[in-house]
């Protein structure tokens, strides 16, 4: 399938790039802080190449330099052979270089998606019969053809990134970069967005540099480059980057779960992996079937798996009653006759697509919302039941419920964190002695420093004004706590620590809804999921019930992963051999895969 | 709750009034408004009625739409209202309590005043903002006043800003709702208390509003950028506008619209 390569032309060549912001403003903390250093690199034209690094490291930075949107301080960054310094080829490079953002919202120009897609060819002043080709051609190849003439406000975040994709190829790219470009969406829209951007690679043998956090994209790319610091501190093709999970971890990143699978295998087995081995999905399934088949290395002991402390099933805290939702009566429903039962004390995830009804399920637990049918109970103590019917009852909701909506960093309005961790406080009336306690108890179970309450909350980086705007709803001590989406937007490290501070919190007795589309992170974190489609409940379980039946609903690609050994080990068997249940990380996932095998083999001898 | 408001939205019903070129609805939209502040009769009202009516079902626009956009403005219509029925001291007294005295002449004039703002909002809608998307609004203000640029007046930058503003409404409306969403949720009340707590409880929006406008701005401005735009300069169109016979007739239609109505004012009595 490979194909020869017989020219290689570099596209993007780099040395020693240095840049750093000029900032006029006199109090700003990163002003003399280089946000490129010393970068030298070289891309091929027609290559898949992947930018990696923790947020702030220079990544984007870097990606706007090879548009010219910034120019390099010092050092020769030359695109198309041409040297991004010369006047006369600043527009030659940046026509033929196409920038995809991560917002789509922050992108759309025109308010009709033909417009919009029009909107960069008719700045380079293409002429009447080739723009309206290129603007029909574009839509039909991003599958929007049907929708040029609607308004973009009203496509969803998928459809809005694919516009995205339409107006850079309208421009008939060399280059595409795409700058998080995926964050935002949901996996199926990430897949279907992944596949067009690969088919215009293969096709019109497009140069694409992606920047991103998602380690299962980067593992398709052709080459790979970390950035740490302003600085390249690795590069190599993925299954080279990838082999050194230590590496990995150190610069902020993680391992895509079929590499994170196949290497916690050759762990316990005690084998030493090759860079072949890690070259595709396929040659990692093969391996680790090979692996998991040869005589067992780890005890028995080791392959235990930690259990669970299953949660009182008969200790309810949150009762959802044929709940249904519309806009107006008539209007078709946004939820259908949701039941639902949350547990004291455990992480409930509420999964499912962008724009399945999980948020409006949620705003209906707080009161934002009232059903149009069906109730609410919550039992936020012995003998107290409060009840979405009883109208007095509404702003207790709010006392035992709080609510962290996505992007919670985006509703911080007060001069210094402390005030406004303290606005809830405030507004539910505890007394002003109470209220210091509270909030550095909400701060520090956010992992927020103390000396960051005094300062201005727009001061902070991305991930710590995040945690400062949790800090504003825990220390309102909710009984239960919803957070949709906590994770958007953060690099891997940010993720990790978001949900670590989760089970804290969980730990501390909060019961906790969490809302995800991330169906990985539902099987690592939590105790339950609830599966929602076009506004109803599909399924509602334990990770390893909801996941390990037969249904439409998406996987954990971990489980996808292990569900592919497993079937390549039946097949080297030549035997059946039972399933184990669906692992909770890649650790667990390789002890159950070797647990089956050794099952299998027993029963063999003993047949 | 905010996203149900249609002032400034465009509603697609593929209706002749949709088709017609920007700049022939434009200016018959200035003909209105002047048209709309003549009118002081009743019988004039009820003939800009029945225009505005007229078009309404030619821009395939329901009442119910047309209702939306004129709801925010309702207040101020009432507010007129009111004002002109205590401004006005002549004429057949109605009532008379403390040191308020409503007249019949009062009253007709209040309702006048109130229906004409309200008016006002509908046809704008129609004429404008309903039928006409903001690229093409830009678009008609920077070929009417592309003139003004031998005066070194940035006709198309601005025009460009204004399309933009526009392209946004629904964008920080829908950030709006988000906002007072979580900010409710943690206990903001907007609803209730006096008038000035409840201003003040607006801060908590629009601080994070503004904060959110920018951050809008600087990575649209990046975008703008990225995809080559540089000014009207050498810039083409893929919808360039372009008069038919079509479009001067329905201009001469809208005319004889706004001349019913003058005639209503002055010729009826």
């Amino acid at each position: 399938m490979q194909e020869e390569k017989n020219t290689k032309i570099i596209e993007i060549k780099a040395q020693h790039v240095s840049y750093s912001y000029k900032n006029d403003y006199e109090d700003a903390e990163d002003k003399s802080v280089p946000a490129v250093k010393d970068i030298s690199l070289q891309i091929e034209a027609g290559s898949y190449v992947a930018i990696l690094g923790p947020n702030g490291s220079g990544k984007s930075t870097f990606a706007k330099l090879i548009d010219i949107l910034e120019q390099a301080d010092s050092g020769e960054l030359s695109v198309f052979g041409l040297n991004t310094k010369d006047e006369e080829s600043f527009w030659d490079i940046r026509e033929n270089c196409a920038y995809i953002f991560q917002n789509p919202d922050n992108q759309i120009v025109g308010t009709i998606v033909e417009e919009d897609v029009a909107f960069g060819p008719e700045n380079i002043g293409v002429k009447l019969p080739e723009l309206r080709e290129r603007v029909d051609k574009a839509l039909e190849y991003v599958g929007l053809k049907d929708m040029a003439k609607r308004q973009a406000a009203q496509l969803s975040g998928g459809q809005k990134q694919k516009l995205a994709i339409a107006g850079a190829l309208a421009m008939r790219p060399k280059l595409l970069i795409m700058d998080e470009s995926t964050a935002m969406l949901d996996p199926q829209s990430r897949d279907e967005f992944l596949s067009i951007v690969e088919r215009m690679q293969k096709e019109q043998g497009l140069t694409l540099v992606t920047i991103t956090h998602d380690m299962t994209e980067a593992s398709s790319c052709e080459k790979i480059f970390v950035v740490e610091k302003g600085q390249i501190t690795t590069e190599g093709k993925p299954e080279e980057i990838f082999l050194n999970p230590e590496k990995v971890r150190r610069a902020g990143l993680e391992l895509p779960e079929h590499i994170a699978l196949i290497t916690e295998l050759a762990k316990l087995q005690r084998v030493k992996l090759s860079k072949d081995d890690l070259v595709s999905k396929a040659s990692c399934i093969a391996k680790a079937a090979e692996i998991a088949c040869m005589d067992l290395q780890a005890s028995a002991g080791e392959l235990r798996t930690a259990e669970d402390k299953e949660i009182d099933s008969e200790d309810i805290i949150l009762s959802v009653k044929d709940l249904s939702y519309s806009y107006e009566a008539g209007a078709p429903k946004i939820l259908d006759g949701i039941n639902l039962d949350v547990r004291r004390g455990e992480i409930l995830a509420v999964a499912g697509r962008s724009g399945c009804g999980k948020t409006t399920l949620i705003s209906h637990l707080n009161g934002l919302i009232s059903p149009t049918e069906g109730k609410i109970e919550i039992y936020p103590e012995d003998g107290i039941t409060l009840s979405s019917e009883v109208k007095k009852d509404k702003g207790l909701f709010r006392k035992y419920v709080g609510l962290v909506f996505q992007y919670p960093e985006y509703q911080l309005f007060e001069e210094t964190v402390y005030k406004d961790i303290e606005y809830g406080l405030k507004k539910n009336n505890t007394p002003e002695d109470k209220r210091k306690e509270l909030i550095i108890k909400a701060a520090r179970s956010v992992g927020l420093d103390e000396e960051k309450l005094s300062s201005n909350p727009f001061e902070l980086s991305g991930g710590q004004k995040r945690r400062a705007a949790i800090a504003g709803v825990i220390a309102m001590t909710p009984k239960i706590l919803v957070l949709d989406e906590p994770a958007s937007g953060l690099d891997p490290r940010g993720r990790r620590e978001m949900f670590s501070l989760i089970k804290n919190l969980k730990e501390q007795g909060t019961t906790i809804i969490l809302v995800s589309h991330n169906m990985d992170e539902v099987a690592r974190y939590a105790d339950r999921v609830c599966y929602m489609e076009g506004g109803k409940l599909i399924k509602t379980g334990a990770p390893q019930e909801v996941f390990a039946e037969n249904n439409s609903i998406p996987k954990p690609l971990l489980y996808d992963c292990a569900v592919e050994v497993h079937k390549a080990i039946e097949e080297r068997l030549h035997t059946s051999i039972s399933f184990g249940p669906v692992g909770r990380n890649a650790e667990e996932e390789a002890k159950n895969i070797l647990a089956s095998v050794l099952r299998a083999k027993e029963a063999a001898s003993n047949a | 709750m905010l996203k149900d408001i249609s002032l400034g939205k465009y509603i697609d019903t593929g209706s002749a009034l949709h088709r017609l070129d920007p700049r022939v609805k434009i200016v018959m939209y200035v003909v209105y408004l002047v048209v709309l502040f003549m009118v002081k009769s009743p019988q004039a009202l009820v003939a800009a009625a029945a225009v505005i009516a007229v078009q309404a079902v030619m821009a395939k626009i329901s009442p119910k739409v047309i209702w939306t956009s004129i709801l925010p403005v309702l207040p101020l219509a009432f507010f007129i209202f009111i004002l002109n029925i205590f401004a006005y001291k002549g004429g057949e007294v109605l009532l008379k309590w403390w040191k308020i005295t409503v007249t019949q002449e009062g009253l007709i004039l209040g309702a006048i005043m109130g229906l004409r703002l309200i008016f006002l909002i509908i046809s704008t809608s129609i004429l404008l903002t309903l039928t006409t998307t903001p690229l093409k609004i830009s678009d008609a203000l920077e070929s009417l006043f592309k003139w003004l640029k031998v005066f070194k007046v940035p006709v198309h930058e601005m025009a460009m800003m204004m399309s933009i503003a526009l392209r946004f409404i629904p964008t920080l409306l829908e950030e709006t709702d988000k906002i007072m969403k979580a900010q409710i949720s943690r206990g903001a009340d907007y609803d209730t208390g006096s008038i000035f707590n409840r201003v003040k409880g607006y801060i908590t929006v629009l601080i994070p509003l503004f904060v959110a406008s920018f951050k809008h701005a600087e990575e649209l401005a990046v975008a703008m950028d990225a995809r080559c735009y540089r000014g009207g300069e050498g810039r083409t169109k893929l919808n360039p506008l372009k008069l038919k016979n079509s479009d001067w007739l329905a201009g001469v239609l809208l005319l004889l619209g706004a001349a019913v109505i003058l005639l209503a004012e002055y010729l009826i009595h």
